[in-house]
């Protein structure tokens, strides 16, 4: 062990973080995101592996430079130095990895936590109750006995869905809008999701509601195809589940 | 009857305990199911309802077998003034009986949770059989419900009970210098506790088997088929035999280091076994609670997880999770401290910032009593809940990175030796190490509303299982393979089976990261096609994967019938198991151990870990 490995090792690190976050920032791994909420846990989602990009290489880097510089042939005759410890490393260790843990802390989880807060706004309430094996839905203005069972919902509109279950635990999931709610027998919890374009389950399925909580043996049929479409549209479609 | 039974000890029939275990099992569950369909009878109920006659004879049952396989005979006599019978057999026979060498418990341990590993693996491979098209293949979708329960329970046991009960079994006792355990019968009594477990879950087959996964959340686990009956008993019971067990490793630990063992010497393994004891002794009951609550729901009508009747199915997830949180360090951590063992014998270099690993290591065992909740960011907690467990659960990173900066600055500038223990260590890390990462996602609940309950943490919670409790394992398995059986193992063979098993892993759990991002929700039998073809990769990794473990089996037995002696101290590792010879003598040392010194003082000339009374110095 010589300077010269620290070296090495450092513009090894140096060069693979910079493709690993080339890569991280490039990549585009994500499903449809249907609106500024779903971009914004991206951005989160991306944030986090451009920060653990670095982790990750210093640790690969160490890991393999040692597996390869430091291997000896067959049993080592003599020991490595007797370094028991190194006060500059641990404490510059120490801190690096609470700076990190912090950042991450306050952003993005106690950002992440506001924006949650700060998306509860509505302009629509529709109900939801699971049930082994459907998603029922109660649209405004409707008695609890007319239950949609596939689900259209209007473009550009804030929508909370107060979500409770009839047996079982279920989970309400809707992909492209990275949100996500259990449906908890006696109680009625609520999210919010405010739609923008015109979309489709023909055209992606992650435009799906999917219950994500195991839940017997229809858990992963138990989905419903969603559509969201222009206002005009919505309504037509909405009086003709109360004509049928 | 006392001296009959002595005589008859000396020619009893290898499998005598077990069958007079069974036998005595058999009249106690009669006796508990006749007595529960008796008073149900007279209560006007039906008399042989299936689940409350098997819940009140296996209480009966299970007194009976342990028992008859050996607590009668060497410790309930004490209670009414008979003598006990303490002679052990030496033969193979030993494995089969009420044994309380805690080296053959430890072997049987390992075996035991090695036969539910490779049962439970195989279930892995029919589910990516299953998982080869979004549509179906081989099973209904109950049948897939099924199978992945009882995959995903049957590894949780192998994860919390392999490693400690193996190796903590096995080596703790000879690594502080101990004859033994503290409670020789009553880690004969934790082991046989444990053996009906993987009986009770092949039986729920014959009860229709069970469907909510190894986290059985109610009401589905208090509505579904009785072969869940069965999976709770099972919970239960590997929980008493964990707390038994935990109890017995703090004393030991405690109380049984030899002299000049001071807790700033103890072995990195050693810590790793005694702060995960504290785990297993504090939460279990709380596990075990949920599952007994579970029961009384299902089978005599009290409503805890009941909304309809007052009660609350969050409870359960509040219970199950404040032990289960604690659980994944208990299947992680042994494996984490074992790594970090191999890595620095096998780096001939002092184990680095030894004070601070450990102090990571009790970091997250007390950290880990305030963050279930993690598991719940979707169940509909308040901001404030949010708020806290986003917190405590991030700050668990510091502990873990400290875990990592010892692996580090270990194997920085030492003198690497590249043996089969060691892949499997350096394997642990790079797997914990991606394990590590993505759990940050999930702590976040921004990012974990998407992510829960899909793929993403099935990809994470293998990752740091399997890629660290799981390949620890199996450094384990290879590091005392020459001191448990006298024999070596084949490099060649060993060497094969870590690269075929570390591509195979990867190749099967890291394309679920993105399956899961990409709306693959967990628990399935079918899913959108659109997500096929990395499915199919993954399918193939777990194939290839499976296949290694026959490369292992092979090896192993090989090396056990016939491989070459082993010497005491092949590795020439300083701990004391490594002092004694392999395999160790019944008592583990031929004179008494006295440490003197750090086990991790390599590259010091002179220093010495320990001595033998009237040996010479060794192993220095
Ligand atoms: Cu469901
Ligand atoms: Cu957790």
């Amino acid at each position: 062990m010589k300077p010269r490995d620290a070296y090495a090792a450092f513009v090894i690190w140096v060069v693979l973080t910079a493709l690993g976050e080339a890569f991280v920032l490039r990549a585009n791994i994500y499903p449809l995101a249907g609106n500024e909420f779903a971009r914004d846990v991206d951005d989160a989602f991306r944030l986090l592996m451009a920060l653990a990009v670095p982790v990750f290489t210093f640790v690969v880097t160490v890991l393999v430079y040692s597996l390869l510089r430091f291997r000896r042939n067959g049993e080592p005759a003599e020991d490595g130095p007797p370094i028991h410890s190194h006060r500059g490393a641990v404490w510059g260790w120490f801190a690096v990895t609470s700076g990190l843990t912090l950042l991450v802390m306050v952003h993005p989880g106690f950002t992440g936590l506001l924006e949650l807060r700060e998306s509860r706004h509505q302009e629509m309430v529709v109900a939801v109750q699971a049930a082994q094996w459907s998603w029922n839905f109660t649209f405004p203005g409707r008695s609890e006995l007319e239950k949609v069972k596939d689900l259209k919902l209007p473009t550009d509109t804030k929508i909370r869905f107060d979500v409770t279950s009839r047996d079982v635990v279920h989970s309400f999931w809707l992909p492209m809008y990275r949100m996500k709610i259990d449906a908890v027998p006696g109680r009625v919890n609520s999210v919010y999701v405010a739609t923008e374009e015109a979309v489709s389950y023909g055209e992606n399925v992650n435009v799906r509601v999917q219950c994500a909580e195991l839940c017997g043996t229809g858990h992963p049929r138990m989905q419903v195809r969603v559509e969201v479409v222009e206002r005009p549209e919505f309504d037509a479609w909405l009086a003709e589940q109360e004509a049928g | 009857m006392a001296a009959t039974a002595l005589i008859a000890r000396t020619r009893d029939w290898a499998f005598g305990p077990i069958l007079r275990g069974l036998l005595t099992g058999l009249v106690g569950f009669s006796l508990g199911a006749g007595f529960t369909a008796g008073v149900r009878a007279l209560a006007g109920a039906d008399a042989i309802a299936f689940g409350p006659v098997i819940f009140g004879g296996y209480w009966f049952g299970l007194a009976g077998w342990l028992l008859g396989v050996g607590v009668w005979r060497t410790w309930a006599r004490e209670w009414l003034g008979m003598p006990v019978d303490w002679t052990m057999r030496n033969g193979w026979q030993r494995y089969f009986d009420f044994t309380t060498d805690h080296k053959v418990i430890g072997v049987q341990y390992l075996v035991t949770f090695l036969g539910m590993f490779f049962l439970a693996g195989l279930l892995a491979m029919l589910m990516r059989i299953e998982h080869l098209t979004g549509g179906q293949v081989l099973f209904s979708p109950s049948q897939y419900n099924y199978v992945m329960s009882l995959h995903g329970i049957t590894m949780i046991f192998v994860a919390v009970a392999a490693v400690i009960g193996g190796f903590g079994n096995y080596a703790v006792p000879i690594m502080i210098g101990a004859a033994d355990m503290a409670y020789p019968r009553l880690n004969a009594l934790s082991y046989w506790l444990a053996a009906p477990v993987p009986v009770l879950l092949l039986a729920t087959f014959f009860a229709g088997g069970f469907d909510a996964g190894w986290t059985s959340y109610p009401p589905l686990a208090v509505e579904n088929r009785d072969g869940q009956i069965l999976f709770n008993l099972a919970f239960i019971t590997l929980g008493l035999s964990s707390i038994a067990g935990s109890i017995n490793f703090i004393v030991t630990v405690t109380k049984l280091r030899a002299r000049g063992l001071s807790f700033g010497r103890l072995p990195i393994f050693v810590w790793g076994v005694f702060a995960m004891s504290l785990l297993g002794f504090f939460f279990t009951q709380y596990v075990a609670a949920a599952m007994m609550m579970t029961l009384l729901d299902r089978l005599f009508g009290m409503v805890f997880f009941d909304a309809a009747g007052g009660g609350d199915p969050l409870l359960y997830q509040h219970i199950f999770w404040f032990y289960s949180h604690p659980a994944v360090y208990i299947m992680g951590i042994p494996g984490l401290a074992l790594a970090l063992e191999v890595i620095t014998h096998f780096s001939r270099k002092p184990l680095f910032a030894y004070r601070w690993v450990v102090g990571g290591i009790l970091a997250i065992t007390a950290l880990s009593a305030v963050v279930w909740a993690h598991h719940m960011f979707t169940a509909g907690l308040s901001d404030i809940e949010l708020f806290f467990f986003v917190t405590t659960t991030e700050l668990i990173s510091i502990p873990t990175g400290l875990i990592f900066l010892g692996a580090l600055g270990t194997i920085w500038g030492g003198r690497l030796w590249l043996r089969t223990p060691m892949l499997f260590a350096l394997a642990v890390i790079f797997n914990f190490l991606i394990g590590g990462l993505t759990g940050i996602f999930l702590a976040d609940v921004f990012t974990d509303i998407h992510l829960q309950d899909t793929f993403f943490v099935v990809a994470h919670f293998h990752y740091t299982i399997v890629g660290a409790g799981i390949f620890g394992l199996f450094a384990g398995i290879y590091y005392w393979f020459p001191k448990i059986t006298g024999r070596s193992y084949s490099e060649f063979w060993a060497k094969l089976h870590f690269w075929w098993m570390f591509l195979g892993f990867n190749m099967t759990f890291l394309p679920m990261f993105w399956l899961g991002l990409n709306g693959m929700n967990r628990r399935v039998a079918s899913y959108p096609s659109d997500l096929e073809a990395l499915n199919v990769v993954a399918s193939l990794g777990g194939f290839f994967l499976g296949a290694g473990f026959l490369v292992f089996l092979a090896n192993i037995v090989v090396s056990w019938v016939r491989g070459p002696a082993a010497s005491a101290n092949p590795w020439r590792a300083r701990t004391l198991e490594w002092h004694t010879s392999s395999p160790p003598p019944v008592e583990n040392f031929e004179s008494e151990p006295e440490v003197v010194g750090h086990p991790y003082d390599y590259g010091t000339p002179g220093a010495v870990h320990a001595m033998l009374a009237g040996a010479e110095e060794e192993g220095g």
